[in-house]
């Protein structure tokens, strides 16, 4: 539920309850009002006719009262308290009743008490109320409009830089080197806001950054040594009085070296593509590509005798070169690697995918993990970085990369 | 040949020095930017290789002054750092090679050679040792004039071993030449017997002296004499 649906859920229940209760209140309190108003009437109507029957020495006549209608009963009670009550009105010119306010009380007339009952319409009072009640209905649901719309376009107008700030958060990428900047905004609080998470964006790219630069620096830092190490290798094999064992030895240092090497480009070619420094995208050939690489693999696919199939539609891609090569060697070579003797791998290329299917262990690979940093096999020779390379150049260019495993073929999908 | 070697890393420059030293070559090598200039300065040398990061600055800075001194030394840089942008820069500006390290020692010799053919005989275009003759521009070879067909990889790898003669080279070495270390052959190096031995017959089959033996499963030797 949106943050206005939310704050109109709210406002409505409270304006609504509100309204209600002060209606309530209102209602009973101009009725009230009128009543007080009805009694000062009758008691000085009542008044009126008491001058009026001490000073004529006789009861009035209907006519001089004849908004009014004034009954009088003899009575042989001698006192009789004032009462205000709620009557029927006759109205006499148009001959209906009407609901009205009535006062009872005793006067005396020459020794003769007289209970004195005066009528007078409530109609005016009754208008009243009607009127002040549908005004006050029509404001209430006038203010509840006023109130849906204010929480629907103002408070969205409102929330505006909220959601800008939501949509750059969603966007923000770490590796992107331009600075992360959000629009000021006239709220304080978003302000606030906006320089909390501008400060948070800066210190993250700044760790980041200080990752890859050490990433980098200990991998650039690493290849002197294996220099050297090679180098010292390379002059100790030139002693021929090294006894076999010796050779077996230095053959296995040989392997370490080349391995703790390999590793290393690799992580420096990621921190490359990470850090976007190949920027040498070109128009290149894929299906042309591929068929070399065949050629070039075609070797080490004998070697198992792996039956190479290739169906390659025309394709140009945009592209460096130097990736292209590493990411269509990684997928040969594992493609290769991971087969079984006497297996198949089938390349398929069409205009907007690119198909690497392989024989090989007949159980899927871990599709969530397999293309993470460090994730490969019991038995692979690998540095364990060659899919997470693949995938990081198919980020590189908005690829996505895909696997799946459908007896027998393990097959990784790229698609343009 | 005569080479200079500016490396700061002392136990990398001995080695270097060693290795080129034994084929009748002469080394000299250095540590820093400042004596390197000097050295350039005073003496003409065929070969330069050079690191690029030294304590001192960049090694660039010798690929400048080499520029402006109008000197003619082949350039061979070795570097940590591997970057595309360094490799382009690097060869922009006057070096003739690029190779990051960590590399094999037979590797370096093949590459300084090649630049030294380059450079030295631009007029000459043939390769003599003893009975093989080798055409580097039309890649053919005869032995006792007779022409031997190699394929690429037999030709690459008798290039490679002449380069190298005299030494035992590894099999990670050969490796790495004839495939990159891109193509990641992952230590299995049957191959390479497979090439070897057909390069072997091939030069056999065509009288001529076998040079080529194996040493202990480590690698291969191809006899300097």
């Amino acid at each position: 539920m949106k943050l206005w649906a939310h704050y109109n859920k709210a406002s409505t229940i409270i304006t609504i309850s509100v309204l209600f209760a002060g209606a309530l209140i209102y209602f009973f309190a101009i009725n009230y009002i009128a009543q007080q108003q009805l009694n000062r009437d009758l008691t000085e109507e009542f008044e009126e006719v008491e001058d009026y029957v001490k000073l004529n020495g006789q009861l009035p006549k209907q006519v001089d009262f004849d908004e009014d209608q004034t009954t009088f009963t003899k009575t042989s009670q001698t006192s009789l308290k004032t009462r205000y009550f709620d009557a029927p009105y006759c109205d006499p010119k148009e001959k209906k009743t009407e609901a009205g306010r009535a006062i009872r009380s005793l006067i005396s007339l020459k020794g003769q008490h007289y209970i004195t009952t005066i009528t007078i319409s409530r109609k005016g009072t009754e208008y009243l109320i009607q009127i002040i009640g549908a005004i006050t209905l029509a404001l209430m649901v006038g203010l509840l409009v006023i109130l849906f719309i204010t929480n629907r376009y103002i408070l969205n107008g409102l929330w505006r830089p909220f959601y800008d700030t939501l949509n750059a958060i969603k966007t923000f990428n770490i590796s992107d080197s331009n600075p992360f900047h959000l629009k000021s905004d006239k709220v304080d609080e978003f302000n606030e806001l906006n320089k909390v998470v501008e400060t948070m964006s800066l210190r993250v790219k700044n760790d980041y950054v200080n990752l890859k630069h050490f990433t980098e620096n200990a991998s650039h830092e690493m290849l002197t040594p294996l220099a050297v190490i090679t180098a010292k290798l390379d002059t100790l094999i030139q002693d021929e009085t090294l006894k076999p064992e010796q050779f077996e030895q230095i053959n296995d240092i040989y392997s370490a070296a080349g391995k703790l090497s390999r590793l290393n480009q690799s992580l420096l070619l990621l921190v490359k593509i990470e850090n976007n420094l190949v920027d040498d995208a070109e128009e290149l050939n894929l299906d042309g590509l591929i068929n070399q690489k065949t050629r070039q693999f075609s070797e080490l696919a004998q070697s198992k005798d792996i039956l190479v199939s290739a169906r390659l539609e025309e394709k140009q891609i945009k592209a460096s070169k130097y990736l292209i090569d590493i990411l269509l060697n990684n997928l040969f070579s594992n493609a290769i690697r991971h087969n079984t003797q006497n297996g198949r791998l089938i390349i398929t290329q069409t205009a907007d995918k690119l198909v690497f299917q392989n024989t090989g262990a007949e159980k899927p690979l871990d599709a969530g993990t397999l293309f993470e940093r460090f994730q490969k096999g019991q038995k692979s020779e690998g540095t364990g970085l060659g899919l997470t390379i693949v995938k990081n150049i198919c980020n590189l260019y908005h690829w996505d990369i895909s696997y799946s495993y459908e007896l027998p073929m393990h097959t990784f999908t790229i698609s343009f | 040949m005569k080479l200079l070697i500016i490396e700061d890393e002392q136990a990398l420059r001995d080695n270097i020095t060693n290795y080129f030293n034994e084929d009748g070559n002469i080394c000299e090598s250095c540590s820093c930017l400042a004596v390197a200039i000097t050295k350039l300065s005073n003496y003409d040398y065929d070969c330069v290789l050079l690191d690029i990061g030294l304590p001192d600055g960049d090694g660039f800075a010798i690929l400048e002054y080499l520029k402006t001194q109008m000197k003619n030394e082949a350039v061979l840089i070795i570097s940590a750092r591997n970057s595309l942008d360094n490799k382009l820069k690097g060869l922009n500006i006057g070096a003739d090679d690029y190779l990051t390290k960590p590399f094999h020692l037979a590797e370096l010799k093949a590459r300084v050679v090649a630049i030294y053919r380059r450079k030295a005989f631009n007029s000459n275009n043939k390769l003599v040792f003893n009975e093989i003759v080798i055409n580097l521009l039309g890649r053919t070879v005869d032995v006792n004039q007779t022409p031997v067909i190699l394929t690429r990889k037999e030709y690459d790898m008798l290039l490679y071993f002449i380069a190298n003669k005299g030494k035992v080279i590894s099999k990670n070495a050969i490796a790495e030449h004839l495939w990159g270390d891109e193509m990641d052959m992952h230590n299995n190096f049957d191959f390479i017997y497979t090439h070897i031995k057909n390069l072997r017959k091939k030069l056999l089959d065509a009288k001529c002296n076998d040079y080529l033996s194996s040493i202990y499963g480590i690698g291969y030797k191809f006899k300097a004499e």
